[in-house]
């Protein structure tokens, strides 16, 4: 897999199949993430890839949270493509990486999703449990 | 000259029918090698070719066709997935039909 990663894509650890840690940054000079890496979870469920995996960014010293209207600050991802309606086993953990480096890209508004302060105050549930409603299809 | 020959060996190789390079979209496997679950390739491990012309091992897209989730619709195209009617099957329904009674 090292071998071809699409560019700002890289592998940060995979010492087993449950969990990775992935890195990815923005390639074009989009000014909200200029400079910035960012750091992707990926936890695989048995099932994997019939079943989506949990993807979130997360954050350390050096990897902040993009900001984004569908990526709350505790780092959960709103994305069909990441919850059971819109998975399909043909994703990987490539795909979904260049998808969110899309998904950042086209985004010009620096804003947490509605509620977020809420959402990352009170929530207890698996981003895997979590309805989303997906009403915004402009990005 | 005479030559007995006393015994022999006979070695063969198989592959589907399939472009060289490709692998199952669901398991990355390649579509000679087996499911994730299989441990041997060939008829115990069969392909299975959509209508939509888009290919997987059979029991990889029916462990996903299982998947509420999936709306029996295909991985790549999101379209309905049936299984298409291969050669074999359709010369075998046209010989049936040429010895009906006319």
């Amino acid at each position: 897999m090292h071998d071809h990663l699409p560019p700002g894509v890289e592998l940060v650890k995979a010492d087993e199949f449950t969990e990775w840690l992935m890195d990815i940054k923005v390639l074009d000079d989009n000014p909200l993430y200029r400079n910035e890496v960012y750091r992707l979870k990926f936890r695989f469920p048995n099932s994997y890839p019939i079943e989506a995996p949990e993807v979130v960014f997360v954050k350390d010293d050096t990897h902040p949270i993009p900001w984004h209207p569908h990526i709350y600050s505790n780092g959960i991802i709103c994305l069909d493509l990441l919850d059971r309606q819109g998975w399909s086993p043909v994703h990987n953990v490539e795909s979904v990486c260049v998808s969110l480096q899309s998904m950042l890209t086209g985004n010009t508004k620096k804003e947490r999703p509605p509620g977020d302060e809420n959402f990352v105050k009170y929530n207890t549930q698996r981003p895997r449990d979590i309805n989303f409603l997906f009403h915004d299809n402009s990005v | 000259m005479k030559v007995i020959i006393k015994q022999w060996n006979a070695v063969a190789a198989w592959r589907w029918d399939m472009p060289d390079d490709d692998v199952c979209g669901i398991c990355r496997n390649p579509y000679d090698s087996t499911c994730s679950k299989c441990k041997f390739p060939g008829d115990e491990c069969p392909l299975l070719l959509g209508e939509c012309n888009h290919s997987f091992h059979m029991h990889c897209i029916f462990s996903w066709l299982r998947q509420e989730s999936s709306q029996e619709k295909c991985p790549m195209c999101r379209q309905p997935f049936k299984g298409k009617a291969q050669e074999t099957t359709r010369s075998t329904a046209q010989d049936d039909e040429s010895i009906l009674p006319s």
